[in-house]
């Protein structure tokens, strides 16, 4: 949540990041390869099986499996393997390993010692139950953000968005999602074009308590902003035919390859909790 | 503070979205009769608000920087049944579209963070700020107080639930299958860490803002009280 870095710098970085990231991620899902052909609706679904199994699942082969079938999908969906690699390891599964490592020892996970060893004067015991919650949790983590990040960088953001009516949520929800996920992009360009102009005038070098003035002005002139577009893109709405209830275009596929693909995930999802 | 996937059994994810879904559906309801036709794209703009508020990096002493969640702030603006909402919208696409914070857990990253955050936020600032005028200076501290204990508050529950899993869920022999920190372990360094740092950038931050708007744009901080107002009536 903190890091030692300039916050000008820091908040510039990240917008900008986070802009060059998606379109990276829109470029994937825009590529041509299996994951990508698939209906947006039956691909969500039987990934939501998948995270399911890896919530579920007490056996680390069954999570090592998902995971080894997460890469394969990635491989043949013509994702890049090193950013699919970079892009679900940092940082949720990197920090998980970093923070189940003390758990290994018997003050945290008492039980059957495998080794023991001491620093600087205290004994320290790695436990069987320990090293195996250990790699359990981290397996868990891991398989589960590539089956989420696979799902996000192989489906155009706008489809998946659409594909949550499958799951009977609210039109509202939907449409607000929707919106929403537009004006993050928008607001993120102010952040970045905020932080260039005050980099420009100031430099970077200001005092925390200044710069804590600067951030919290910077908030309430981007709420002030957002309150301002809530008028304009009223008129949008009204001028376009908005009369109270949204509507949604649905445009979805669906083929045999879909079905093929859902028995398949289907199968394996019976098979491995039955058997994991 | 967001709990990713694979940190909560199965049965602590089921229970929190069982525990959400009278809430979402309370706060669309509640949300449908105070929100004016012409606010409906606020929603969304505030969920876009609440979602990258945390690109904001707060300076703190030392040379570091800390970000602030801003679940009380969008509370204080919206009213927190609106928060609960945007919050939510922002906590969907983080998981969905970018991969942060749990699909499996959204239910429990909502009831921390767009639930029990803004509600318990929006009454402590309405308890401190008692019957102050809008643009006194006890708004601004009450919004500080706000933010301070609304971010403690959640992150306890978040260090509750983490610790709850080696109790709820292990094998025969002990070993852990989901978070594998205890509640002597999990709940300290949850709050430990909010106590001495991150509350306070949430405090710094949600009273600063509050104060820029009292002396910039004072009628977007009676918005809320307009709405609030309309539903009374």
């Amino acid at each position: 949540m903190f890091k030692k870095s300039n916050f000008i710098e820091r908040s510039l970085t990240g917008a900008l990041s986070f802009i060059k990231g998606s379109i990276f991620a829109e470029g994937y899902a825009s590529r041509i390869g299996f994951l990508q052909s698939l209906d947006p609706r039956i691909k969500a679904a039987t990934f939501l099986l998948f995270l399911l199994q890896i919530l579920f699942t007490k056996n680390i082969l069954v999570l090592l499996y998902l995971y080894a079938l997460c890469l394969m999908l990635a491989q043949v969906s013509r994702i890049d393997l090193l950013f699919f690699l970079k892009r679900t390891w940092v940082f949720i599964p990197l920090f998980s390993l970093f923070i189940a490592i003390p758990a290994l020892f018997s003050i945290f996970t008492p039980g059957d010692p495998l080794v023991s060893f001491s620093l600087i004067g205290h004994k320290l015991t790695i436990t069987h139950q320990g090293l195996s919650g250990a790699e359990l949790f981290v397996t868990r983590v891991i398989t589960s953000v590539s089956f989420v990040v696979l799902l996000s960088i192989t489906t155009k953001h706008f489809e998946l968005l659409k594909v949550l009516r499958i799951f009977k949520i609210p039109q509202v929800f939907v449409m607000t999602l929707g919106m929403c996920y537009r004006y993050i992009y928008l607001f993120a360009e102010i952040i970045e074009d905020t932080y260039l102009a005050i980099k420009s005038r100031v430099g970077t070098l200001v005092h925390y308590k200044r710069g804590q003035h600067l951030v919290a002005w910077n908030i309430a002139y981007l709420w002030h902003r957002s309150y301002q577009l809530n008028e304009e893109v009223y008129k949008a709405m009204l001028s376009r035919g908005y009369a109270g209830e949204p509507a949604v275009l649905t445009d979805f596929r669906f083929k045999p390859k879909d079905l093929v693909w859902f028995i398949f995930a289907a199968i394996m999802f019976t098979a491995m909790r039955k058997y994991g | 503070m967001h709990i990713p996937d694979g940190y909560l059994g199965p049965a602590t994810c089921g229970v929190f979205y069982a525990v959400m879904l009278p809430i979402w559906t309370a706060a669309s309801k509640i949300v449908k009769k105070t929100l004016k036709a012409r606010q409906v794209p606020m929603l969304a703009i505030g969920a876009a608000f609440s979602f990258v508020i945390m690109m904001f990096n707060v300076p703190i002493p030392g040379g570091s920087t800390g970000h602030a969640v801003g679940g009380v702030l969008v509370a204080i603006l919206l009213g927190p049944w609106a928060a609960c909402i945007s919050i939510t919208v922002a906590l969907v696409v983080q998981a969905l579209l970018f991969g942060d914070g749990g699909i499996t857990a959204i239910g429990a990253n909502c009831f921390n963070m767009a639930f029990v955050l803004p509600f318990v936020g929006y009454y402590v600032y309405r308890a401190v700020s008692c019957k102050a005028s809008e643009d006194s200076g006890r708004k601004i501290f009450a919004a500080g107080v706000a933010g301070y204990i609304g971010i403690n508050v959640a992150a306890f529950l978040a260090g509750f639930e983490f610790g709850l899993q080696p109790l709820l869920h292990h094998t025969a022999s002990g070993q852990a299958l989901y978070c594998p920190y205890g509640l002597n372990a999990a709940v300290p360094a949850m709050v430990g860490e909010h106590i001495l740092i991150f509350g306070w950038v949430e405090a710094i931050v949600t009273a600063l803002v509050v104060k820029y708007l009292q002396k910039h744009s004072p009628d977007l901080l009676l918005m809320r009280q307009i709405n609030q107002d309309d539903l009374s009536h």
